[in-house]
Parts: C-alpha cells; structure tokens; sequence
C-alpha cells in the first residue's frame, strides 16, 4: 500500500487500527475468563471479569472519537472510508461482546453444585468454539483476510449447533429435578449459553464488516443458521 | 440511460506535446458526469473538445471522434456558434465581459434571440440570478459591471450567463474553485436541479464534490482515461489502484 501525502493520515489509520487489536484481544480475553468462572464457580474472578468491562468501553469511546476525526479532518474515500467505518461498526460488536462476556460472568456468581459435568462440558465446547471464531475474524480484520473472514461466517453454523446441545443438556436437567433444586442454576446456566450464541452472531457480523473491508462487496446470502430449536427460535 | 455524447479515441495535441491519448468517454443524457485527476492531466483540455473551444487554439489539432445526440460536432457542416448554444461551457477561471451585470446575462439570448421582448428578458435575467444563487447579491446594482464583482460572484455571474440560453449540455470546469462553502453549495444545489433537464459534464478537484454531484466520474492521469464508472463505485471501492490512490491522497 502506498503511503498518503500527509504523513499523520497513514498514523491516524493505524492509531485506530491498533486500537481495534487492543480492544478485541480484550473482549477474546473476557469470553475465557468469563467461561473460566463460570466453570469454576470462582466469585473473585468473575468479579474482576465485571470491572474490566469499562476498559473495553473506554475503547470503544476512544475508536468513535478517532473516527470522527478521521471523518472531519480527511474525508476519507475508498479504502480509507471503509476502514474507517468497519472500525466504528467492528467496535460497537465487540462492546457487545465485552457486555455478554460480562453478563456471563455475573451470572455465574449465582451458580451452585447442581450444575452437572455433562452441563460444563457442552458449554465449554460451545466457548470454545466461540473463542476461536472471535479470534479468527479478529486475525481476518489484522490481515485484512477476506477467505477466513468468509470461513469464520460460515462456521457460526457450528456454534449454534453446541449450543443447542449444551441447553438441551440444560433442560434435561431441569426435568430430571423432581424438587426443582437446580432450576435457578440451571436457568442461569440457560442464559450464559444464549450469550455465547449471541457473541457468536457479533463474530459473524464483524466476518461481514472484514469482508466489506477487504473488497468492497458484501458477503451474499442468508446466513447460515443452526438447525436447532431452541437456539433459533424455530 | 442513454448517451448524449459519445467521444471515441480522442487524442490531442498542443503542437508537438500530446494531451490526451485515445479517449473514449460517454456522457450520460440529464446525468452529471464529473471529470477528476491530478493538475495538467488533461481533465480541461477533453471538456473543451465536447463544444470545439479547442479551435480557438491554433497550435491546439483534435483527432479521434466526438458525437452529440449521434451529430459529429467536428463535421465541417457543423456551425460552431450553434454548437456552443447547445453546449454551454462555465470556465475553470471566471470570464465575464467587461459590460454590466445585466448585460453579461441577457447577451447571450439577444444574440440567440431568445427574449420575446424587454420584460421576457428582465425576467430571464432574474431566474438566471437566482438559479445561480447570486441574485440576491446584486439585484440592486444590475447596471454595474460584472467585472467588479468578487472572484467567487463573478464565476456564479458566469454560470447564470450559461445557464441563461437553455443550452443541452452544460460543461463545467472547477466552477467552484473560487467559491465560499455556501455559494458551492447553491451551484451544487443547481447542478442537481439542472440536471433533470441539462445533461452536465463536470471537471473538480474536490472529490466530495464529484462524490456528491455527479452519477458517474472518469479519473484521468497524463492524457490518459484510467478508469470510468458509477461514481457510488469510484469513490467506495475502485477497480484501479491508481485511481485508488488519487482519491485517497496516496500519490506521488
Ligand atoms: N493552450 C495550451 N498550449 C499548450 N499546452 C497546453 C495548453 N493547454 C493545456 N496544455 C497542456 O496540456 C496538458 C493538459 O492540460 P489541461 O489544462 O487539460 O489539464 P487539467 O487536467 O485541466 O489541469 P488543471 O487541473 O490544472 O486545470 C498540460 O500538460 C498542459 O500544459
Ligand atoms: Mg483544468
């Protein structure tokens, strides 16, 4: 790529470029933490998980006023344009994403011991999965990488099906408590897992920003969707 | 959408030294079209071929071939006074005649034979003014020359004189080069409204200009049409990496 004219553009670019990095290794960090307390009922961490969330907003501030700037001060066109408005779309998903891992973690303040293995373990495959989506569209945005960003859409598919899974395994539990002991827990649990699938949809809604980014088109199609139930509502 | 004017391989030369290399550009009817590129690439040098203001440049030849409404303009059956009634032009710099305000407008329909009578003409006058957003401004001096006008007035005096003989095609060259934010923005306010009936071909060097002016934009680089397109197209995601980057400041 060719350097702008006017040094302090190229700078202003990949100010904001950088701070898109920082502030999605952030939310990535906050989706295992937050999966990490909640397996591990561990209330310290989850607390601490609940104040890192401002530093993702601060971010988030930070992007939009960087984008406004940009806008008023060089009018940016083609590439620059599209940079520049993915960042400011790219950072309101991965707010969200910052919230959802948050509200995760409060939730998994009220957990107890009626929350079974087989629970944990759906809905830590389902975190993982999500992770790695968030980490792939983040390397997609960092290489501008419209063939993984296209793959990372693709593979929200699989997240959908994990988490049908892991609330499938949820409602058995439910069913199976005759005194209805785990139900609180378990409807906690029933939420968390929601959060993943939507942190999943912010991925896939930043795979289509990083696509628009890289070549100017949009990403055609429906997306794809789960087969199950409860996840999709239908 | 059909084409207006249709230009095919237009090459030009000032003497030894060629300006444009086989130009093929169409014009879309009641569309602006804008012409965009770096200083001395060419961008004035082709509008003026489109209404032959190029002949009065002696060392200046055209070759190539340009056709308005399917008519050869460089046909010798062509008369270039009729030519330059439907084609209006408004300058890169501002021109008006040394004569009053008023004068400068109603020239060009008393030649023309435009105005029925005095009160037609008053009133061709007037909505040239104000088409041109500059009635306001000298409504009370209308006798004065037009020559002691400010840079920016005279150039919107220049585009209500073009304007003033309902021509077809209206060329412009940077006509708000000289103009404040509120004065670009009435022009641009009359490009839009004029082009429902006017077809216009625009040279800027203001991308948001051609951005917010124009349906399609051709970007020239030393004598040379690098890239032609829907506008939407040019400015958000061009084909041409030096189309690229000129619009996003990048060359050098
Ligand atoms: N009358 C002339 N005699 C000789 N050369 C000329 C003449 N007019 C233009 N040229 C040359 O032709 C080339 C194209 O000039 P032209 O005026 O068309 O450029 P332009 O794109 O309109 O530039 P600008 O944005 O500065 O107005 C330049 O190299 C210029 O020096
Ligand atoms: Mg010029």
């Amino acid at each position: 790529m060719n350097e702008h004219i006017v040094k302090s553009y190229d700078e202003q670019l990949s100010i904001l470029k950088n701070t898109i990095a920082k502030m999605g290794s952030l939310a990535e960090r906050q989706i295992k933490d937050a999966t990490e307390a909640a397996l591990k009922q561990d209330q310290g961490f989850a607390d601490a998980i609940v104040g890192k969330d401002d530093r993702i907003d601060d971010l988030e501030k930070s992007i939009e006023q960087q984008v406004v700037n940009l806008l008023t001060m060089r009018q940016p066109l083609a590439i620059d344009l599209r940079e520049t408005v993915s960042a400011m779309k790219i950072s309101s998903d991965l707010e969200r994403i910052g919230d959802l891992s948050k509200n995760i973690a409060k939730r998994s303040r009220h957990l107890d011991q009626n929350i079974v293995d087989d629970i944990n373990k759906n809905f830590s495959a389902a975190s993982v999965k999500v992770q790695k989506n968030v980490k792939f569209v983040l390397d997609a945005f960092l290489n501008r990488d419209a063939k993984l960003a296209e793959q990372v859409w693709y593979a929200d598919e699989e997240i959908d099906t994990l988490v049908d899974i892991c609330m499938n395994s949820i409602l058995k539990c439910i069913e199976k408590s005759s005194d209805g002991s785990g139900a609180a827990a378990c409807s906690q649990m029933m939420f968390m897992s929601k959060n993943l699938e939507r942190i999943g949809d912010h991925a896939t809604n930043i795979a289509e920003t990083v696509y628009f980014l890289v070549t100017g088109d949009y990403l055609e199609g429906d997306r794809p969707k789960g087969e199950s139930d409860i996840v999709s509502g239908q | 959408m059909s084409n207006k004017i249709v230009a095919k391989k237009v090459s030009v030369f000032y003497g030894p030294k060629q300006a444009l290399f086989d130009v093929d550009l169409n014009v879309a009817e009641k569309q602006v079209t804008a012409l965009i590129g770096p200083s001395g690439c060419g961008k004035s040098t082709f509008i003026r071929c489109l209404n032959r203001m190029n002949d009065v440049i002696d060392i200046c030849k055209v070759s190539g071939n340009i056709e308005i409404d399917g008519k050869d303009i460089y046909d010798k059956s062509v008369d270039v006074v009729q030519l330059r009634e439907k084609v209006g032009m408004v300058f890169q710099k501002p021109n008006p005649f040394p004569k009053s305000i008023y004068e400068n407008i109603s020239y060009g329909p008393t030649i023309h034979g435009i105005a029925k009578d005095k009160t037609h003409m008053d009133e061709i006058v007037e909505t040239s003014l104000k088409k041109a957003a500059l009635w306001d401004e000298v409504k009370d001096r209308l006798d004065q020359p037009g020559t002691g006008l400010s840079g920016g007035q005279q150039q919107r005096l220049c585009i209500a004189r073009a304007i003033s003989i309902n021509p077809e095609v209206i060329l412009m060259d940077e006509p708000c080069s000289a103009l404040d934010p509120i004065a670009t923005a009435k022009i641009e306010t009359l490009i839009d409204d004029l082009k429902s009936s006017y077809t216009i071909a625009i040279v800027t060097h203001s991308m948001a200009q051609a951005a917010r002016v124009s349906q399609h934009t051709g970007f020239f680089h030393l004598g040379k049409l690098i890239e032609f397109d829907f506008t939407d197209k040019i400015f958000k995601n061009p084909e041409n990496q030096m189309t690229q980057d000129y619009i996003t400041g990048r060359f050098g």
